[in-house]
């Protein structure tokens, strides 16, 4: 059923002036990107660049090791993503459906871990790394990461399992299924949206994630993006230029996950889960 | 009730618990475990070190961290310091604005994304480019564009006649924190709006109906419909972005350097230049704990303002 | 590594020795006096720990290592970041000591962050980096916490000797040094020497002079911006502000006292406020690093800019400036009647030696190497200002850079950081001198609240208390 004009036109009005708005910043970052460096200070700013130049980007790649960063920023993210989508959606699972006790307590305790500043945990942390000799590996990154990312996922998708109408469990019990094939077969598939806004936010948490790794991954070869991006500037030195083109680059996996899979995406988050 | 209703509805044993209910139990607690283990391996013994830490004086030895209890000295000091009140004021109000905007903007957003028919891709793909990127780098690109000589911000202000003279952004107390919360809100807007966003799906669409049959227009339809089933989403939306505004550091820390002097310093930047530029690892934690404890009071308070709306529990 | 016993001894003889001239205590090197970390003045008395290199009073190494054959790998935390500098020095020592293999990790370059990720690992008991490179600000700090290594304990006292004047001094804490100067920095004034002369003006001088022309040029439309330098909240407004201050006859400390409350620190704060309202300076200096007031000056906005030495470099470069050409660089000025040329702030990187290292000879040839004429040609020869006379003091120097050669005309003013709490120290100055410059307080209120933060600092507790 068509949503009356009024309203679709308030809503094109609204949402074009906020898209603009939103990519207006990130117009400006991706054309500096492509000025060569004595115009990216001139004074009036070109809206357009004069000039276009690749050399920051060849920079990016050529003399820094971007390309290794970006695996290693690839294999970090989906790893975590994956870990914390399958953990968090049991734990949630556990928390909205079944009887256990203690829920409260639970969340808030989740609550407190994702409120502790990393900072202050990076030290025991790296100890702890240290004395199982975890240092500069995968790892060190994906299960902090996977830690650190839990809880707002677990409280994400307890509030989605929570809208799943009752009814369907006690179905499913009745039809004698366990525990766990309910939450599998039925449920799991009912929470796509929370699934995809859980993973969309775990992923760019790990993507864009800089002290830990900073600390943990110090050999060059299994640094990540966000490192690799601090490690262009010099001590006197801001190269805008290398930096935004580090940054345009780091934006486009992402862009491009969200373009292939946008269908479930947009779908998942833009259609109900639940028909009426 | 049919047989196998029957079989399996509650009865109580000798134990006070149906077996059913034990089975869930367990099942609930096994499938906890994962998370669980993960959770508490890495957060539980570095979150307990950094609170041991704060009720000690810390000197740094070749043996690594030596420890002398000293109490509550830590906290006695750290709150005896105007800058840790300057800096609670300013995360304080400036978290309870970003956030309130963020949600204000977000809902906006989102119901104008539900309310067109194409653009919806192309909205979340939109959407989620200022939030894929990297703080650091956003508060990079935000310094280049408020610069006070050659800033593009000044150049449109001035070239659509706004403003006479390029303004100072960073550098003076007012537009500094007001530049501040602009690159923030630009930034974490669309956190909220796909959360929301999601949440607007779980809404049955026969809501809408019965209200459109009962003849309410848009506005009693948002009111009464839409709005109180978003509420959940929205808590949810509120509770984490004011736990991240909390610990907010990353945009400061490039855009302001907590400055001018220290208008723009929050908790979690006053926590990171007392444990590693000054290297006072006592008194750094206990600013950590203190923050910790601020952000759960304030999570508290926002989660009672939303009594029973993060989700009532099915049973 | 020695015992507990053992080191609380050398600390205390070291202490009650009154060792470290403190020639960081903010004063002019050259007036010799001597000041320890703890604010009083202190005699000097000769022990049998203690020796007179180059004149500091360091103490005798305890645990003397033959690195004659060292070989092993070791990890050296570069902050080099871009440019061949570091493979080149790399490639160079391996070549001549085939027996050590340097594997290099590149670090962040802002103070701050690599402060906080060396601490992290450090203080978490990491073995490596084995060597890193470290601010020039930092051995007391450091020291003080046990992430850097005392080298003058294992080190002949000979090898201090090599070092520039006032180097080690400002390397040394409680008697022992922690840290080997491996490339001074130093700063210069930059100027349009096509704009002077064309309004026929000289080379300023004095600081008065530069407002004076500046502003003529400034008025006569030569150029938007008469005078940019650093005056944002952070470490670099304290090198900025010291230079003024020790051209006025101030100094931060005296007799580790604050002592922001002269005459002298009022006229150069003055100054500096006075740069912004006679439209001199923009107001958004307040906001400026390095560098934004480079690209003001590269992009031919202003007359005058007071940087470190890699901006001449910069400002030749084709890529990124458009004054290529138009440059002069000279001495920074000072105030009439306060000697012919201005001080300049020491800036610069150490090499520091991780306590927990697992190949302290190969380390140590390691740093013997990098502060050798060879090294120091190559670093050199990447602009980077040299530490050790033999290649500072060399005449041909200055076919590496011009600003090489204008070297002997610099006076230098330390930073205080004599003191573990020098952070604390620091941001007292640059915290309330930007916001006179931002006009938010008066000068005399300001410098009165740097007096009374930076004594708070040095009596333990970090900023504010904290």
């Amino acid at each position: 059923m068509r949503k009356p004009l009024y309203q679709r036109v308030i809503g094109y009005v609204v949402l074009i002036f906020f898209l603009v708005v939103i990519l207006l910043p990130f117009y400006w970052m991706f054309v500096t990107s492509f000025e060569p460096n004595s115009d990216i200070s001139a004074y009036p700013p070109a809206y357009f660049p004069h000039h276009w130049t690749l050399s920051h980007y060849e920079e990016a790649f050529g003399q820094f090791h971007f390309g290794r960063y970006i695996l290693n920023s690839v294999i970090v993210s989906i790893t975590s993503t994956f870990f914390v989508l399958l953990f968090g959606s049991m734990a949630g699972f556990a928390i909205a459906r079944l009887p256990i006790k203690a829920k409260q307590p639970m969340l808030i305790f989740l609550l407190i871990i994702s409120v502790f500043p990393p900072l202050v945990v990076i030290t025991p942390l790296y100890m702890l790394l240290r004395d199982v000799g975890w240092l500069d590996s995968y790892q060190a990154l994906i299960i902090p990461y996977t830690a650190f990312n839990l809880p707002f996922a677990i409280w994400i998708l307890r509030n989605y399992f929570l809208q799943v109408p009752g009814a369907l469990f006690e179905a499913a019990k009745i039809d004698g299924a366990s525990v766990f094939m309910s939450y599998w077969r039925i449920f799991l598939p009912l929470t796509t949206p929370g699934l995809f806004t859980a993973a969309v936010f775990t992923f760019v948490a790990c993507w864009t994630e800089f002290f830990m790794a900073l600390v943990f991954n110090p050999d060059n070869t299994m640094r990540t993006i966000p490192v690799g991006i601090a490690l262009f500037s010099g001590q006197y030195t801001v190269p805008y230029g290398t930096i935004f083109a580090g940054s345009v680059v780091s934006i486009v996996p992402i862009v491009i996950l969200v373009v292939i899979f946008r269908r479930w995406i947009v779908s998942g988050l833009t259609q109900g889960a639940v028909k009426g | 009730m049919s047989k196998a209703m029957e079989r399996h509805a509650s009865f109580r044993t000798e134990r006070g618990q149906t077996s059913v209910v034990r089975h869930d139990v367990r099942a609930g607690f096994g499938m906890l475990t994962p998370a669980g283990i993960v959770i508490l391996a890495v957060t539980i013994f570095p979150i307990l070190y950094s609170v041991w830490m704060s009720f000690n004086s810390i000197q740094l030895t070749e043996n690594g961290f030596q420890f002398t209890f000293n109490g509550i000295q830590n906290y006695v000091d750290v709150y005896s310091a105007p800058l840790f009140w300057h800096s609670v004021w300013f995360t304080v109000y400036y978290s309870i604005v970003t956030v309130a905007i963020e949600l204000f903007l977000g809902l906006l957003i989102a119901l104008a994304i539900q309310n067109v028919e194409k653009l919806k891709s192309v909205s979340v793909v939109v959407m989620l480019i200022p939030w894929s990127l990297i703080t650091v780098i956003s508060a990079e690109m935000w310094s280049y564009i408020y610069n006070g000589v050659y800033g593009v911000l000044n150049a449109i202000l001035q070239g659509l006649g706004f403003i006479h003279s390029p303004i100072n952004w960073t550098g003076e107390p007012v537009t500094a924190v007001i530049a501040l919360m602009a690159a923030d809100i630009w930034k974490t807007t669309p956190f909220v709006v796909i959360i929301l966003l999601s949440g607007l799906q779980m809404i049955p669409k026969d809501y809408y109906e019965a209200a459109r049959i009962d003849g309410a227009n848009g506005w009693q339809i948002f009111w009464n419909v839409t709005f109180p089933q978003l509420r959940g989403s929205i808590a949810i939306a509120g509770l984490f972005r004011i736990l991240q505004a909390f610990g907010i550091f990353d945009l400061p820390f490039v855009l302001t350097q907590g400055g001018p002097g220290s208008t723009t310093t929050s908790l979690a930047m006053l926590g990171e230049e007392t444990l590693f530029t000054n290297l006072h690892f006592g008194l750094g934690a206990a600013v950590a704990v203190s923050t910790v404890i601020l952000i759960l009071g304030a999570c508290l308070i926002f989660l009672s303002a939303f009594r029973g709306m993060v989700g009532e529990e099915a049973q | 590594m020695k015992s507990k016993v053992k080191r609380w001894t050398s600390v205390a003889l070291a202490s009650s020795a009154a060792a470290a001239l403190v020639v960081g205590c903010g004063q002019p090197s050259g007036t010799g006096t001597a000041n320890n970390a703890n604010g009083s003045a202190s005699t000097v008395t000769s022990t049998d720990n203690m020796v007179s290199v180059a004149g500091v009073r360091i103490a005798k190494p305890t645990h003397l290592v033959n690195y004659k054959n060292a070989s092993g790998t070791i990890v050296w935390a570069e902050s080099f970041t871009t440019g061949p500098t570091a493979s080149e020095l790399v490639a160079a020592f391996e070549k001549k000591y085939p027996k050590i293999k340097v594997r290099l990790q590149v670090q962040p370059s802002n103070t701050d962050t690599n402060r906080a990720d060396l601490t992290a690992s450090i203080s978490g008991g990491s073995s490596t980096p084995d060597v890193y490179m470290g601010d020039v600000i930092w051995p007391a700090q450091f020291a003080h916490n046990q992430l850097a290594a005392p080298l003058s304990d294992y080190l002949p006292t000979s090898f201090w000797a090599r070092f520039s004047n006032g180097l080690v001094a400002g390397a040394t804490y409680n008697g022992k040094v922690y840290a080997a100067p491996l490339f001074a920095d130093t700063a210069f004034l930059y100027y349009r020497k096509d704009l002077l002369a064309k309004y026929h003006l000289p080379v300023p001088k004095t600081w008065q002079q530069l407002q004076t022309e500046a502003s003529y040029i400034v008025k006569h439309g030569g150029a938007k911006y008469g005078f940019v330098w650093q005056g944002a909240d952070y470490e670099g407004l304290t090198c900025d502000f010291d230079e003024y201050l020790a051209d006025a006859g101030g100094s931060v400390l005296t007799n580790g006292k604050a002592s922001l409350n002269t005459p002298a620190a009022k006229q150069a704060l003055s100054f500096m406020r006075g740069l912004i309202t006679s439209g001199v300076t923009p107001q958004s200096v307040d906001t400026f690093q390095e560098a934004q007031s480079e690209n003001v000056f590269t992009q031919g906005n202003a007359v005058f800019l007071r940087n470190w030495s890699y901006a001449w470099s910069d400002s030749q470069n084709p890529a990124s400036s458009k004054v290529v050409g138009k440059v002069g660089v000279a001495p920074l000025p000072t105030f009439a009647g306060h000697g012919t040329n201005g001080y300049s702030t020491v800036g610069g990187w150490d090499l520091y030696l991780n306590p927990h290292t697992k190949n302290l000879a190969a380390a140590l040839q390691f740093i013997d190497w990098m502060t050798s004429p060879q090294a120091q040609e190559i670093l050199a020869a990447n602009s980077e200002m040299p530490t050790i006379k033999a290649v500072a003091d060399s005449p041909s120097l200055a076919k590496y850079s011009p600003v090489f050669a204008l070297l002997p005309q610099v006076k230098f003013v330390s930073r205080p950081a004599q003191t573990p709490n020098y952070p604390a120290v620091s941001k007292a100055i640059y915290d309330n001198v930007n916001a006179a410059l931002a006009g938010s307080v008066s000068v005399a209120q300001a410098l009165k609240n740097a007096n009374q933060q930076i004594q708070q600092a040095l009596s333990g507790s970090g900023s504010g208390g904290l």
